[in-house]
């Protein structure tokens, strides 16, 4: 074992079932030495349990796997990763070992127990073949006290500043006060999460500080993919309807932002606040609820550099849905049909499933494609009806030819397009949402 | 087939830096945008193209010259520039464009733990190179859409060794007058080199705008930046040049890269720089643009930021990435101010007058 940073640490060890104690031991100390509650290392530790005993079963030889363990500030990560080619790539799919029929089955499966155990679960591919195999654990933090929220009158003068620790938090309450619905991040029920999800780096943001030092407003955002950025907010508290503080936020984020390599800037729980003229709309997502409510929430989105035009790989099904899309949002692409000329393909696919628990939603990316595909959805579809998930999203890349052929499978299965994120992938990336019940 | 692990080959200040993504040839964006004519008013080229001198040299080129090496050191056109601006030869390095000196300079006089300092919102080279060489970018926030002089010796270190400044300021046409930039090179007082990019020198006609050259008798730290690539319009045969004190350059030589200049940008550029006819021409077209577009901009309601050089910003009602491509729809190209942290701006290079109201009526529509 070796440490590489202060805030990571990883093992490498063959993937045989004499080591299992070892890779929970290091996970769970690890953990604990990257400030996870011993409670939350002790689920991470269980769901290394289940991932290392799988790995050890569907190994086809004796192989290492690194196993790699990180703080993020609000969370601990472990990677588990290996080489593809020495495992059955068809076991990855969670679905693998299921029957539906056989609760006893159900409980075997590995790959799901761990999903459980922890706050986001994702399997993918890195160039050079390895797949990683990714577990996220949140620390416990206390839901937002009841405190006396301090009142904000309009500001006639402000600045806009990268905040510390304390005012994080009071924006978070402030937050909390001010706004309801979707268009918080659930984070925000945890001041004290927000100011580590911001000193971790996952999160970056900028308030509206008085000079008495109030908070007047602020906005956060983060990485959302590759190459995609997304932000919350601008929220304001009190100001007057024609102060410059939404728009000094959202410039300042955006100054922030252009000095990454994102390409896009993605706002899909907009607040009254946002300057719509800075955006696009992208689409509409529908997110479904416990109750058989929903709501429907409106995608803005911005390019932050010039669009200097692409290819996209799309199947026959696809492209009228394209053509209007890419037409709406003047997108300069070409669109190359992706057509079955008989040619031999795998018999089996492999998903992906991101769990988001928090979010109550689950979002799947194709491994390999394969003839498989509509049997393949479905059973995931049955699954995510098990776990009581009701928001499924599919990303397919239209930089990846071969995951044009899961088009006629996903639609057949009641997923529909919904929006196209530019340049979110190898190319833009299309979102299917699932409207069929569960 | 074996795997390279690149992670661990990559240093940490590559794994943060992206590449920059040029924007494609002509026939391809037009073929992607479905325009049938393209105005490029992007990258602040001369509509006029090069000097006539330039142009015969380019036209009667021998191919066969082609195999032989050229002056490693763009001999003849040092002179000639040393001539003309009562300096010595040794004291101009040229290079690849101003791009590559740039990339001289920096590695002449930054090492571990080093820092440069420049404009948050300027020529982002400085700050690209800096960042891709390991070095810390402090990026001073313009103020009145100017260098803040005051600021940036407030982030003066030890540790510091280039301070950038671009005058005028690309996109923002702001300029610090002589007295301003002397009062700035008194105040660093020969600890750091104070970088003057002027590559837009030639476009200036205020009389309080400062000739850099002219002070580095004075300030031995001072190194003055030019292209030929603007006023010029050779920014395809890629030149330009820097100037400074004798041993500074010579310092900075040692980090220059040889024959990194074509024979042919050498002998075009010198056939240019004799050229007051063509700078002439080129001020007035500038001169005559900016009046079409400031009084069209002004009946559409839209600020504009204009000063000098041959560009000028605007700000726009909705995103300027999104404004760049509807504008391309029209076959009108801008540059985007995003990236340059002004966001829902475009730079706009002033050109012909076709071009101009090409931009005009495009623009129009897509606001409408």
């Amino acid at each position: 074992m070796s440490k590489k940073t202060e805030n990571s640490a990883y093992i490498r060890l063959f993937a045989t079932a004499a080591f299992t104690p070892l890779a929970m031991a290091f996970v769970e100390k690890a953990a604990v030495g990257l400030k996870l509650g011993q409670t939350e290392a002790m689920s991470l530790t269980l769901a290394t349990e289940e991932i290392f005993s799988y790995l050890c079963r569907i190994a086809t030889s004796d192989q290492p796997v690194e196993i790699h363990c990180s703080s993020g500030g609000y969370y601990v990560r472990a990677d588990f990763l290996f080489p593809s080619d020495d495992f059955n790539m068809r076991a990855f799919n969670l679905t693998a070992t299921v029957s539906f029929d056989d609760e006893a089955s159900l409980e075997e499966m590995g790959l799901l127990i761990a999903s459980r155990a922890v706050e986001r679960f994702y399997i993918s591919e890195e160039k050079g073949k390895r797949l990683r195999l990714s577990l996220i654990k949140e620390k416990a933090y206390p839901e937002t006290i009841t405190a006396e929220i301090p009142e904000v009158k309009p500001f006639r003068d402000f600045s806009i500043r990268r905040p510390d620790s304390d005012a994080l938090k009071l924006f978070a309450l402030l937050v909390k006060h001010h706004y309801q619905g979707q268009i918080i991040p659930c984070s925000f029920n945890y001041p004290g999460k927000v100011a580590d999800m911001v000193d971790g780096g996952e999160y970056q943001a900028v308030l509206a500080i008085s000079p008495g030092g109030e908070v007047g407003g602020g906005i956060i955002w983060r990485w959302a993919g590759l190459k995609t950025m997304e932000c919350f907010g601008p929220y304001t508290f009190n100001q007057a309807p024609d102060s410059p503080m939404s728009n000094n936020l959202l410039d300042a984020c955006l100054g922030y932002i252009a000095r990454t390599h994102a390409v896009g800037l993605i706002n899909r729980f907009p607040t009254n606040d946002l300057p719509v003229k800075y955006f696009e709309t992208l689409g509409a997502l529908t997110i479904f609820g416990s109750r058989e409510q929903s709501s429907s929430v409106t995608a803005y989105f911005r390019q932050m550099q010039e669009d200097a035009g692409t290819s996209v790989w799309s199947s026959p099904e696809l492209e009228q849905f394209l053509q209007g899309e890419y037409g709406r949002l003047f997108l300069p692409r070409k669109i190359l049909p992706v057509m079955d000329h008989g040619e031999m393909k795998a018999p089996f696919s492999v998903l992906s499933a991101e769990f988001d628990r928090s979010q109550d939603m689950v979002t799947l990316r194709a491994i390999r494609a394969g003839t498989d595909a509509y049997r393949n959805l479905s059973g995931h579809m049955s699954l995510f009806s098990r776990e009581s998930i009701h928001n499924v999203f599919f990303e397919m890349d239209l930089g990846l030819p071969w995951q044009a052929e899961f088009t006629p499978a996903l639609l057949k299965s009641a997923f529909k397009p919904m929006l196209v994120l530019p340049y979110a992938g190898q190319g833009d990336i299309i979102v299917f949402q699932l409207f069929r019940k569960l | 087939m074996k795997t390279v692990s690149l992670q661990n080959l990559i240093p940490e200040y590559i794994k943060q830096f992206e590449a920059y993504i040029p924007s494609k040839p002509d026939d391809v964006l037009k073929d992607l945008f479905g325009c049938r004519h393209l105005f490029r008013l992007n990258n602040n080229e001369n509509p006029l193209g090069p000097t006539a001198a330039a142009q015969a040299v380019i036209r009667e080129f021998p191919p066969p010259r082609a195999s032989v090496y050229p002056s490693g050191d763009a001999f003849h056109l040092r002179c000639r520039l040393a001539e003309k601006l009562g300096l010595h030869p040794d004291q101009i390095l040229v290079g690849n464009g101003a791009n590559e000196v740039i990339t001289f300079v920096i590695k002449a006089f930054c090492q571990e733990g080093d820092n440069i300092i420049t404009a948050d919102k300027t020529f982002a080279v400085y700050e690209w190179v800096a960042e891709f060489s390991g070095f810390q970018a402090r990026l001073v926030p313009l103020k009145d859409f100017m260098f803040d002089d005051e600021a940036m010796l407030g982030q003066i270190d030890e540790k510091t060794k280039i301070i950038f400044i671009c005058n005028p300021n690309n996109p923002t046409g702001t300029y610090w007058n002589e007295e301003r930039l002397r009062h700035f090179l008194d105040t660093v007082n020969g600890r750091q080199i104070v970088v003057v990019d002027e590559a837009y020198f030639e476009f200036v006609e205020e009389d309080d705008f400062p000739d850099g050259i002219r002070l580095i008798k004075e300030y031995p730290n001072l190194v003055v930046f030019r292209t030929f690539s603007k006023m010029y319009a050779l920014a395809g045969l890629r030149i330009g040049y820097l100037a400074g004190d004798l041993e500074v350059v010579d310092i900075i030589r040692r980090t220059c890269v040889v024959y990194s200049v074509n024979v042919l940008a050498q002998e075009a550029a010198l056939a240019s720089v004799d050229d007051q006819e063509h700078i002439t021409k080129t001020r007035k077209l500038v001169s005559e643009g900016r009046r079409l577009i400031t009084r069209e901009l002004d009946n559409l309601g839209l600020p504009v930021v204009s000063g000098q050089g041959n560009y000028m910003m605007i700000k726009l009602p909705m995103s300027d990435t999104l404004a760049y491509r509807r504008l391309m729809s029209y076959g009108v190209m801008v540059r985007t101010m995003t990236g340059f942290r002004f966001p829902n701006y475009i730079r706009l290079t002033i050109s012909i007058r076709q071009a101009m109201e090409a931009f005009v009526e495009a623009l129009s529509k897509i606001l409408n």
